[in-house]
């Protein structure tokens, strides 16, 4: 590594550590996005909530509590084990357990087939459907509790060898990953942008490239914002491990910790793609602030990058399930692709392997984004605006 | 030296010794920041070679060392006045950055503004700044445009005995200058440019000699006075 650039590295991490709106934005920045996606999340589940009977689905279920009759569709004789091991073999769909005490417990059972969270899956719900269907011309007991709908359907998601598939604890190095990388977009976007573009605002440029070379000079500017977009996420997530040690033995802070599912492969990769995806996002703020002279120009030419990086947000719903064209189009380009590897990711709808290649494609575009930053800057590093400098005040 | 297929520069050449120092005049838009440019790498000349000591510029060769006080004046304007000596007194290579900033602004009057941010000195005060920085580092080549611009009386004394300094050490020096009464009294020789090409180059004594003898500044409204009427 460069001294001078690190030197520049050095200069630019302390300055803004010095800054007081710094750590204002480290603290209040991930509190609105807390908010804004609870709120959003909230109304998103909103969506659709009703369990849709699809002629294709294949249905199986076991009645031990005799609600439907012997000849429904979907009766099986075998018992729940029996079940089990026809979603296992793919034979069915969807399989429903209503056991025998059905009327005490006001629970059935669900399985079907999932490795991802599968969140919106209203699936479970279709037994609702056939209840009612079978018990609207009878009245008793039974009939009642199926008819008004009012007992708990357990959802069991299991993989194709049986196990439990423990979605949500697979889901959580990868939320945390997504999470994360953000908070960093939110944080480090605009800082990006300044410290390029400062030096040509404030007609520093000619001076300091007789010190330093462009390419170094951005290069440390680059390492430094990097590490200041580390210490701001370590800044949240150091006090929250903090509260999560002191509450491990709560209820559910225990249950969580017990499903997280620790994967080697699986975090080094995420880590591969959050490393990869910053310095993407790096790289192109780094881009727009060496193609303009102020950081107003900056502004509006960064708004269309950061709308495509963040654009598989708002087709979260497509990323649950099978990807189609659309997704799989934004998990390759460039931009979309950190965001969107990380929804299908978090949502279990992406092998390795095609999680590997979404990697490189990262890895490639972040090293070309920079490639280009530095040219463009070494190229544009005394492009000053027309606008009068603000820098000297009359004496 | 051409932009979007204007040309800017056209058969320039002129040397500069070391030891001595060198005066590069002319109108505005005549060519001289331009010039300067293309000689630090800032621009990249479209044809012909600018060279320091027989070499292309390099910022991080510590065998050149070239300070440079450019037209466009600025600093950073967040920072305190020590931090941002320091960080340029570092890139430069100087061993005690803070020592010599403290004397140098000591120097300077402005021992009390050490940890004042740079926005909120006057434009001069900030000029001296500059100055110190360009000059922290000895450099072998020194190149002032337009140095005086925007001082008052004393500050341009106090400029000139910094000056003279150097220029006893052995620092050669470029002068790009408005004010022929400074060409006069400090430049070994100078370079007239007019439209990219140079219309007199020599001692001063020489050029005068070409002119009829006549002032520096009755040459210049000579060689630009068509220009302007």
């Amino acid at each position: 590594m460069n001294k001078n650039a690190l030197k520049v590295a050095k200069f630019e991490i302390i300055r803004q550590l010095k800054k007081p709106a710094f750590w204002a934005a480290t603290l209040l920045i991930p509190l609105m996005i807390g908010v804004i996606y609870f709120i959003s999340f909230i109304s998103s589940m909103s969506v659709d909530t009703e369990a849709h009977l699809d002629e294709n689905t294949k249905i199986a279920i076991t009645d031990d509590a005799s609600i439907f009759e012997p000849s429904a569709p979907y009766i099986i004789n075998g018992d729940k084990e029996y079940g089990i091991e026809m979603v296992k073999n793919g034979e069915v769909d969807l399989y429903y357990y209503i056991p025998a005490d059905f009327a005490e417990t006001k629970k059935a059972e669900f399985y079907h087939v999932s490795e991802g969270l599968d969140i919106f899956n209203m699936d479970g719900e279709i037994l609702k459907i056939l209840l009612s269907q079978n018990s609207a011309s009878r009245v008793d007991a039974l009939d009642v509790i199926a008819l008004t709908g009012s007992y708990e359907i357990e959802d069991h998601k299991i993989t194709t060898d049986g196990s439990d598939s423990n979605a949500i604890g697979k889901a959580i190095i990868p939320i945390l990953i997504g999470a994360t990388f953000f908070f960093f977009i939110a944080l480090c976007g605009n800082r990006f942008l300044l410290t390029v573009v400062e030096e040509k605002e404030n007609r520093i440029s000619e001076m300091i490239l007789t010190s330093i070379s462009a390419k170094h000079l951005i290069v440390g500017k680059i390492i430094a914002m990097l590490v200041l977009g580390l210490v701001q996420i370590a800044a949240i997530i150091i006090p929250v491990l903090f509260l999560v040690f002191a509450k491990r033995n709560d209820a559910i802070v225990a249950q969580i910790l017990s499903m997280i599912e620790i994967d080697p492969l699986s975090i080094i990769l995420n880590i591969l793609l959050f490393s990869a995806s910053a310095v993407l996002y790096a790289g192109v703020c780094v881009l727009v602030g060496s193609m303009v002279s102020t950081a107003r120009d900056a502004s509006s030419f960064i708004s269309p990058a950061i709308i495509f990086m963040v654009f598989p947000l708002y087709f979260m719903q497509m990323f649950m399930t099978d990807p189609n064209l659309i997704v799989q189009i934004f998990t390759y380009f460039p931009l979309s692709a950190p965001i969107s590897l990380m929804l299908r990711n978090i949502f279990g709808t992406i092998s390795t392997p095609e999680f590997c290649i979404g990697i490189v494609v990262v890895s490639v575009s972040a090293v070309v984004a920079i490639r280009l930053a530095v040219k463009t800057f070494q190229k544009n590093a005394i492009n000053f605006s027309i606008v009068k400098p603000k820098l000297f005040k009359k004496s | 030296m051409a932009f979007n297929g204007k040309t800017v520069i056209k058969d320039l050449s002129f040397t500069v010794a070391k030891g001595e120092i060198f005066g590069l005049l002319g109108a505005n838009g005549s060519g001289k920041t331009t010039t300067i440019r293309a000689l630090l790498g800032l621009y990249k000349p479209t044809g012909g070679e600018l060279l320091i000591d027989g070499k292309k510029f390099n910022p991080e060769d510590s065998k050149i060392t070239v300070g440079y006080l450019p037209e466009e004046r600025g600093l950073y304007r967040k920072e305190n006045v020590i931090d941002t000596m320091m960080y340029f007194g570092e890139l430069k290579g100087l061993e005690n950055p803070r020592e010599w900033s403290e004397k140098f602004l000591a120097r300077v009057g402005l021992a009390d503004k050490i940890t004042e941010k740079v926005e909120k000195l006057s434009g001069g005060q900030q000029q001296k700044i500059q100055l110190g920085i360009t000059i922290m580092n000895e450099p072998k080549l020194l190149i002032l445009d337009e140095p005086t611009k925007g001082f008052d009386p004393m500050n341009r004394r106090l400029l000139m005995e910094i000056i003279e300094e150097l220029h006893k050490k052995g620092t050669s020096i470029i002068m790009i200058t408005h004010y022929m009464d400074e060409v006069e009294r400090l430049c070994d020789r100078a370079l007239l440019l007019k439209d990219g090409t140079a219309r007199a180059y020599g001692t001063i004594e020489e050029i005068k000699k070409e002119f009829n003898n006549k002032s520096l500044d009755q040459i210049f409204v000579d060689i630009y006075g068509e220009s302007y009427e």
